[in-house]
């Protein structure tokens, strides 16, 4: 997977440049939500039930200011993923207690033949670990300049 | 009824998936896992709410299939691709009841 491959799964509809949700359910909500109004998912209800079970698995907080809530559901026909941004920072139970700016939803149906689901997850792990473009990436205003900056990444 | 028999059984599957995936979440990426029987606990919770019938078809399937449950597109089971007929397709997008491929046996679910 490299990060030209992960730049094309994101989407003008799926960044949000500026998260208003102060808590970890609400954002989670928020981050679904324009898969829900693109009509991407078959049950709301049922893919936020999923996530917050991945969350008592183990918290999607990477540390460094990084969150990455995904799961394997029915409901999607195919990988999805939805970026954020949090200007303030959210708490999200992650690793080392710092609030998350930078989220990463990622969604992949159960039975994804193209075996791309985690290596999206390994590669988006991958790029958020990197200081410089982690800090970019927090600071990025618009999807295009988000994707110049993932594009830097190896 | 039906409905939530069929939510239940994608819930418990798309658990089960989760569990198969943290493994490797766990040894490749560095996420943390130490929910895991939390989560166990959580699906057998799940598994309490499913009827027996429903349970023992999946669990039968379990055994023949990776996925006991699978999506429907377009009128087509993405299990073993035969298109279903067509008096599934109304009752089974509204989720009134569960049902099996006539072809392949797994469970179906109307995806989006």
């Amino acid at each position: 997977m490299t990060s030209t491959e992960l730049a094309s799964y994101l989407k003008e509809t799926q960044f949000i440049a500026d998260l208003k949700s102060d808590t970890k359910n609400a954002v989670i909500e928020e981050l679904l939500q324009p898969l829900v109004d693109a009509h991407l998912v078959k049950s709301k209800h049922l893919v936020l039930m999923t996530l917050k079970q991945r969350e008592t698995l183990g918290s999607t907080g990477i540390g460094s200011h990084v969150a990455i809530p995904h799961c394997r559901t029915l409901s999607v026909s195919e990988i999805h993923i939805v970026a954020g941004l949090s200007r303030n920072g959210i708490d999200f139970d992650g690793i080392d207690g710092k609030k998350v700016q930078l989220f990463f939803l990622i969604l992949a149906p159960p039975q994804e033949e193209t075996n791309r689901y985690l290596p999206i997850l390994g590669k988006i792990c991958e790029l958020a670990r990197e200081k410089k473009l982690r800090e970019q990436m927090i600071k990025a205003q618009d999807l295009n300049e988000f994707i110049r900056i993932i594009q830097k990444g190896k | 009824m039906g409905r939530n028999q069929v939510e239940l059984l994608v819930l418990y599957h798309d658990i089960q998936s989760m569990l198969l995936d943290a493994k490797q979440e766990e040894d490749c990426m560095g996420f943390t896992m130490e929910g895991e029987e939390k989560l166990k606990e959580a699906m057998q919770e799940v598994e309490r709410k499913i009827e027996t019938r429903y349970l023992r078809t999946f669990e039968r399937l379990k055994t023949r299939y990776s996925h006991p449950i699978v999506p429907v597109q377009d009128g087509t089971c993405l299990g073993c691709f035969s298109r279903l007929p067509t008096s599934y397709n109304e009752r089974g997008r509204n989720e009134q009841e569960v049902f099996t491929c006539e072809n392949c046996g797994r469970l179906l679910y109307w995806v989006a």
